[in-house]
């Protein structure tokens, strides 16, 4: 077996020498803050070897999501596992590499968003298990240089599944699939979504932290060939008041070596006892991590607008609109049993929605939580409402025992003060909402 | 080069191995020939493998060790080369087993060329670093993949998995098994990234060469050459 050096030795040796192979002139270290937004440093390949080694330092504040408080030091280090030389961009070749982010002594930076995944991996490695996801990310595509103070306009007017000369997209995904592809994300399969100009690109399952990862990347793909054709993409919850918005539906397996623990054998029931005592940690918890999965004042526009969109903490297997869909399409398949959560968006940090989604499943599974009856196609009686916005969600968020065992009391903490600020702005916004109703009526 | 167990009775014979492994850019590391058949301390499911393994037959007796490595789970697929002396050179059966055999005593520069056929000969590793299955050609050296003359970009993981599978080949290896040679203890992905990896790397090779990469049913994953 190798070991961590070794790994870590060899790793790095891979690097250089495909740098050097390949022509490479620049690296580009990733980080995301805690809002999930990426950021890079670049790095010319002369410098490569004692990055490796060493890191490179950087203010801490960086990754407080412009929250700036306190300045720290600390150190982001490239992940050697993730190098990729990037497919797009014009010039000199350049390849990316994630980094962890390190105290100066070493220890985690507890900002770190991939750092607070991987502890909540830890804790289900402990007992044995390990996550699957999979996901289905939503996105708009606009004509680049309109008015930001005016509704954005849409490329086409094609509707589901629509494969017609309207669907300006179908170019435009199959050059993103090909990019992603020589990034080793593989793509399940893309179609052109319900509203007009919005697009769907679902990713093939794979361990949790590797698609948090590939979920980043995938932003950025589709950013950068959306703007070699003139155009803009965009992950807004909600671009558009009268039209669908953009979700990324989580999907989630979890496994035991190589068997599903979802799977019911008996196939008496949706899911197995494991299976039923996740999901019901997950709606259990669904109210505490909406400040997560949906982090945007803008996110609840989606929420409370129907479209298919969750708005009750509810599970179903036929039924639309539930918080979680249990597929049951291919009974007797083991590696297909999962769960489908829908209320993220595709705004949302991955990091910390797969990290929590998967502490509220666990918890589930350690403490016996009970399922609750499944929804029809309206929800139950007595089910409880997601958050309307994000002042109450973040509220739920900053109480929730859950959140803060996951996460940390210094992440959360710098979380809530973000996402405070945000709403504190949005407050004393006059929005069209109020000069349309009350300017000449009051 | 990486590391080079060496199973011997007499300490001077295994140090002047083990400064000519050295020399030739291994890390030596001392067996007993009688006991367990990794080095002190090292035991279990997270113990090391060699990348080559030297018994120095100094008394005409190590035909059962070399049936023992042959049989272990972990070093099973291990190249080794037997060194023997001029008198116990009598056909002996067993010794065709062996991946090379080398007579007492010998310089550095035969060593190493015995070395490079006992590579081949179990990890199909040509003399320039190069292990070739038909029109793919994997570069030890510059971790570079090319499929049919043109190359193409591998992510660390997947070039790790396409060399050891296609170094170890017309063996089965399971899931943990890869997961536990491949991608070490350090490592949250489960199972079933084993075979996200695999379809990725299918899917890279493209397909005719993709076919042989083999799923076994129930068991894992064979390299066919």
């Amino acid at each position: 077996m190798p070991t961590d050096t070794d790994l870590t030795l060899s790793n790095r040796d891979y690097v250089m020498r495909t740098v050097e192979e390949r022509g490479v002139r620049f690296v580009r270290l990733w980080f995301v803050d805690v809002l999930g937004m990426l950021k890079s440093i670049a790095i010319p390949v002369t410098e490569l070897e004692t990055v490796l080694e060493d890191g490179v330092g950087l203010d801490g504040s960086a990754l407080e999501g412009g929250a700036r408080l306190a300045e720290r030091d600390v150190i982001a280090r490239p992940d050697p596992r993730t190098f990729q030389v990037l497919p797009w961009g014009t010039g000199a070749c350049t390849a990316r590499m994630l980094c962890d982010v390190r105290l100066p002594d070493g220890a985690p930076f507890p900002g770190d968003s991939r750092h607070a995944l991987r502890r909540v991996l830890g804790q289900a490695a402990d007992l044995g298990l390990t996550m699957q996801v999979g996901a289905e990310i939503e996105f708009f595509l606009f004509e680049e240089g309109s008015d930001p103070s005016k509704p954005p306009v849409p490329l086409d007017q094609g509707t589901y599944f629509d494969l017609t000369p309207l669907d300006d997209g179908s170019d435009f995904r199959r050059r993103t699939i090909e990019y992603l592809e020589q990034m080793g994300i593989p793509v399940k399969a893309s179609h052109h979504e319900v509203a007009p100009s919005q697009h769907e690109i679902k990713l093939a399952h794979t361990d949790a932290l590797s698609m948090a990862d590939a979920v980043t990347t995938f932003k950025l793909a589709v950013k950068e060939v959306a703007r070699e054709q003139d155009v803009f993409a965009t992950f807004m919850p909600k671009p558009l008041e009268h039209e669908s918005g953009s979700g990324m539906h989580v999907h989630l397996s979890l496994f035991d070596g190589e068997r599903n623990v979802f799977f019911d054998e008996q196939e008496q029931e949706p899911l197995s006892a494991t299976g039923r005592a996740f999901l019901a940690g997950v709606l259990a918890h669904a109210r505490e991590l909406t400040a997560v999965t949906n982090q945007w004042v803008n996110s609840y526009k989606r929420l409370a607008g129907g479209f298919e969109a969750p708005e009750h903490v509810s599970w179903t297997r036929h039924a639309r609109s539930a918080l979680v869909r249990v597929p049951s399409s291919r009974p007797g398949r083991e590696a297909a049993a999962r769960i489908e959560l829908r209320s993220p968006d595709s705004a949302c940090n991955p990091y910390l929605c797969f990290g929590l989604v998967l502490a509220a499943g666990l918890r589930g599974i350690e403490r016996g939580y009970q399922l609750g009856a499944e929804a029809g196609e309206d929800p139950p009686p007595g089910a409880r409402a997601l958050p309307e916005d994000l002042r109450e969600a973040v509220a739920l968020f900053e109480s929730s025992e859950l959140v803060r065992d996951a996460l940390g009391d210094r992440l959360c903490d710098w979380y809530v003060r973000n996402k405070r600020r945000e709403w504190n702005e949005y407050r004393k916004t006059v929005t069209e909402f109020e000069r349309s109703r009350y300017l000449r009526a009051l | 080069m990486g590391d080079a167990w060496i199973y011997a009775q007499r300490g001077e014979a295994a140090e002047e191995a083990a400064r000519m492994l050295a020399e030739l850019g291994f890390s030596p590391r001392r067996v007993a020939i009688n006991g367990s058949l990794r080095p002190p301390g090292e035991a279990g499911a997270t113990a090391p493998r060699p990348d080559l393994a030297m018994v120095l037959d100094d008394r005409g007796d190590a035909t059962p060790l070399c049936t023992r490595l042959r049989e272990d789970e972990d070093l099973g697929g291990v190249p080794i080369v037997v060194s023997v002396e001029p008198e116990d050179l009598e056909l002996n059966p067993e010794m065709l087993e062996v991946h090379e055999l080398i007579v007492a005593p010998f310089t550095a520069a035969e060593l190493s060329a015995r070395i490079a056929r006992a590579r081949r000969a179990v990890h199909g590793i040509e003399e320039d670093e190069i292990v070739r299955s038909d029109e793919l050609e994997l570069n030890l050296a510059t971790y570079q993949v090319r499929v049919d003359g043109e190359p193409v970009d591998f992510t660390y993981m997947e070039y790790e998995l396409l060399k050891f599978l296609l170094t170890h080949p017309r063996r089965v290896f399971s899931r943990e098994a890869l997961l536990s040679q491949v991608w070490g203890y350090d490592f949250y992905g489960g199972a079933r990234t084993v075979d996200v990896h695999v379809r990725r790397v299918r899917a890279k090779l493209g397909s005719e060469h993709a076919t042989k990469l083999k799923t076994v049913r129930r068991v894992g994953y064979r390299w066919e050459s």
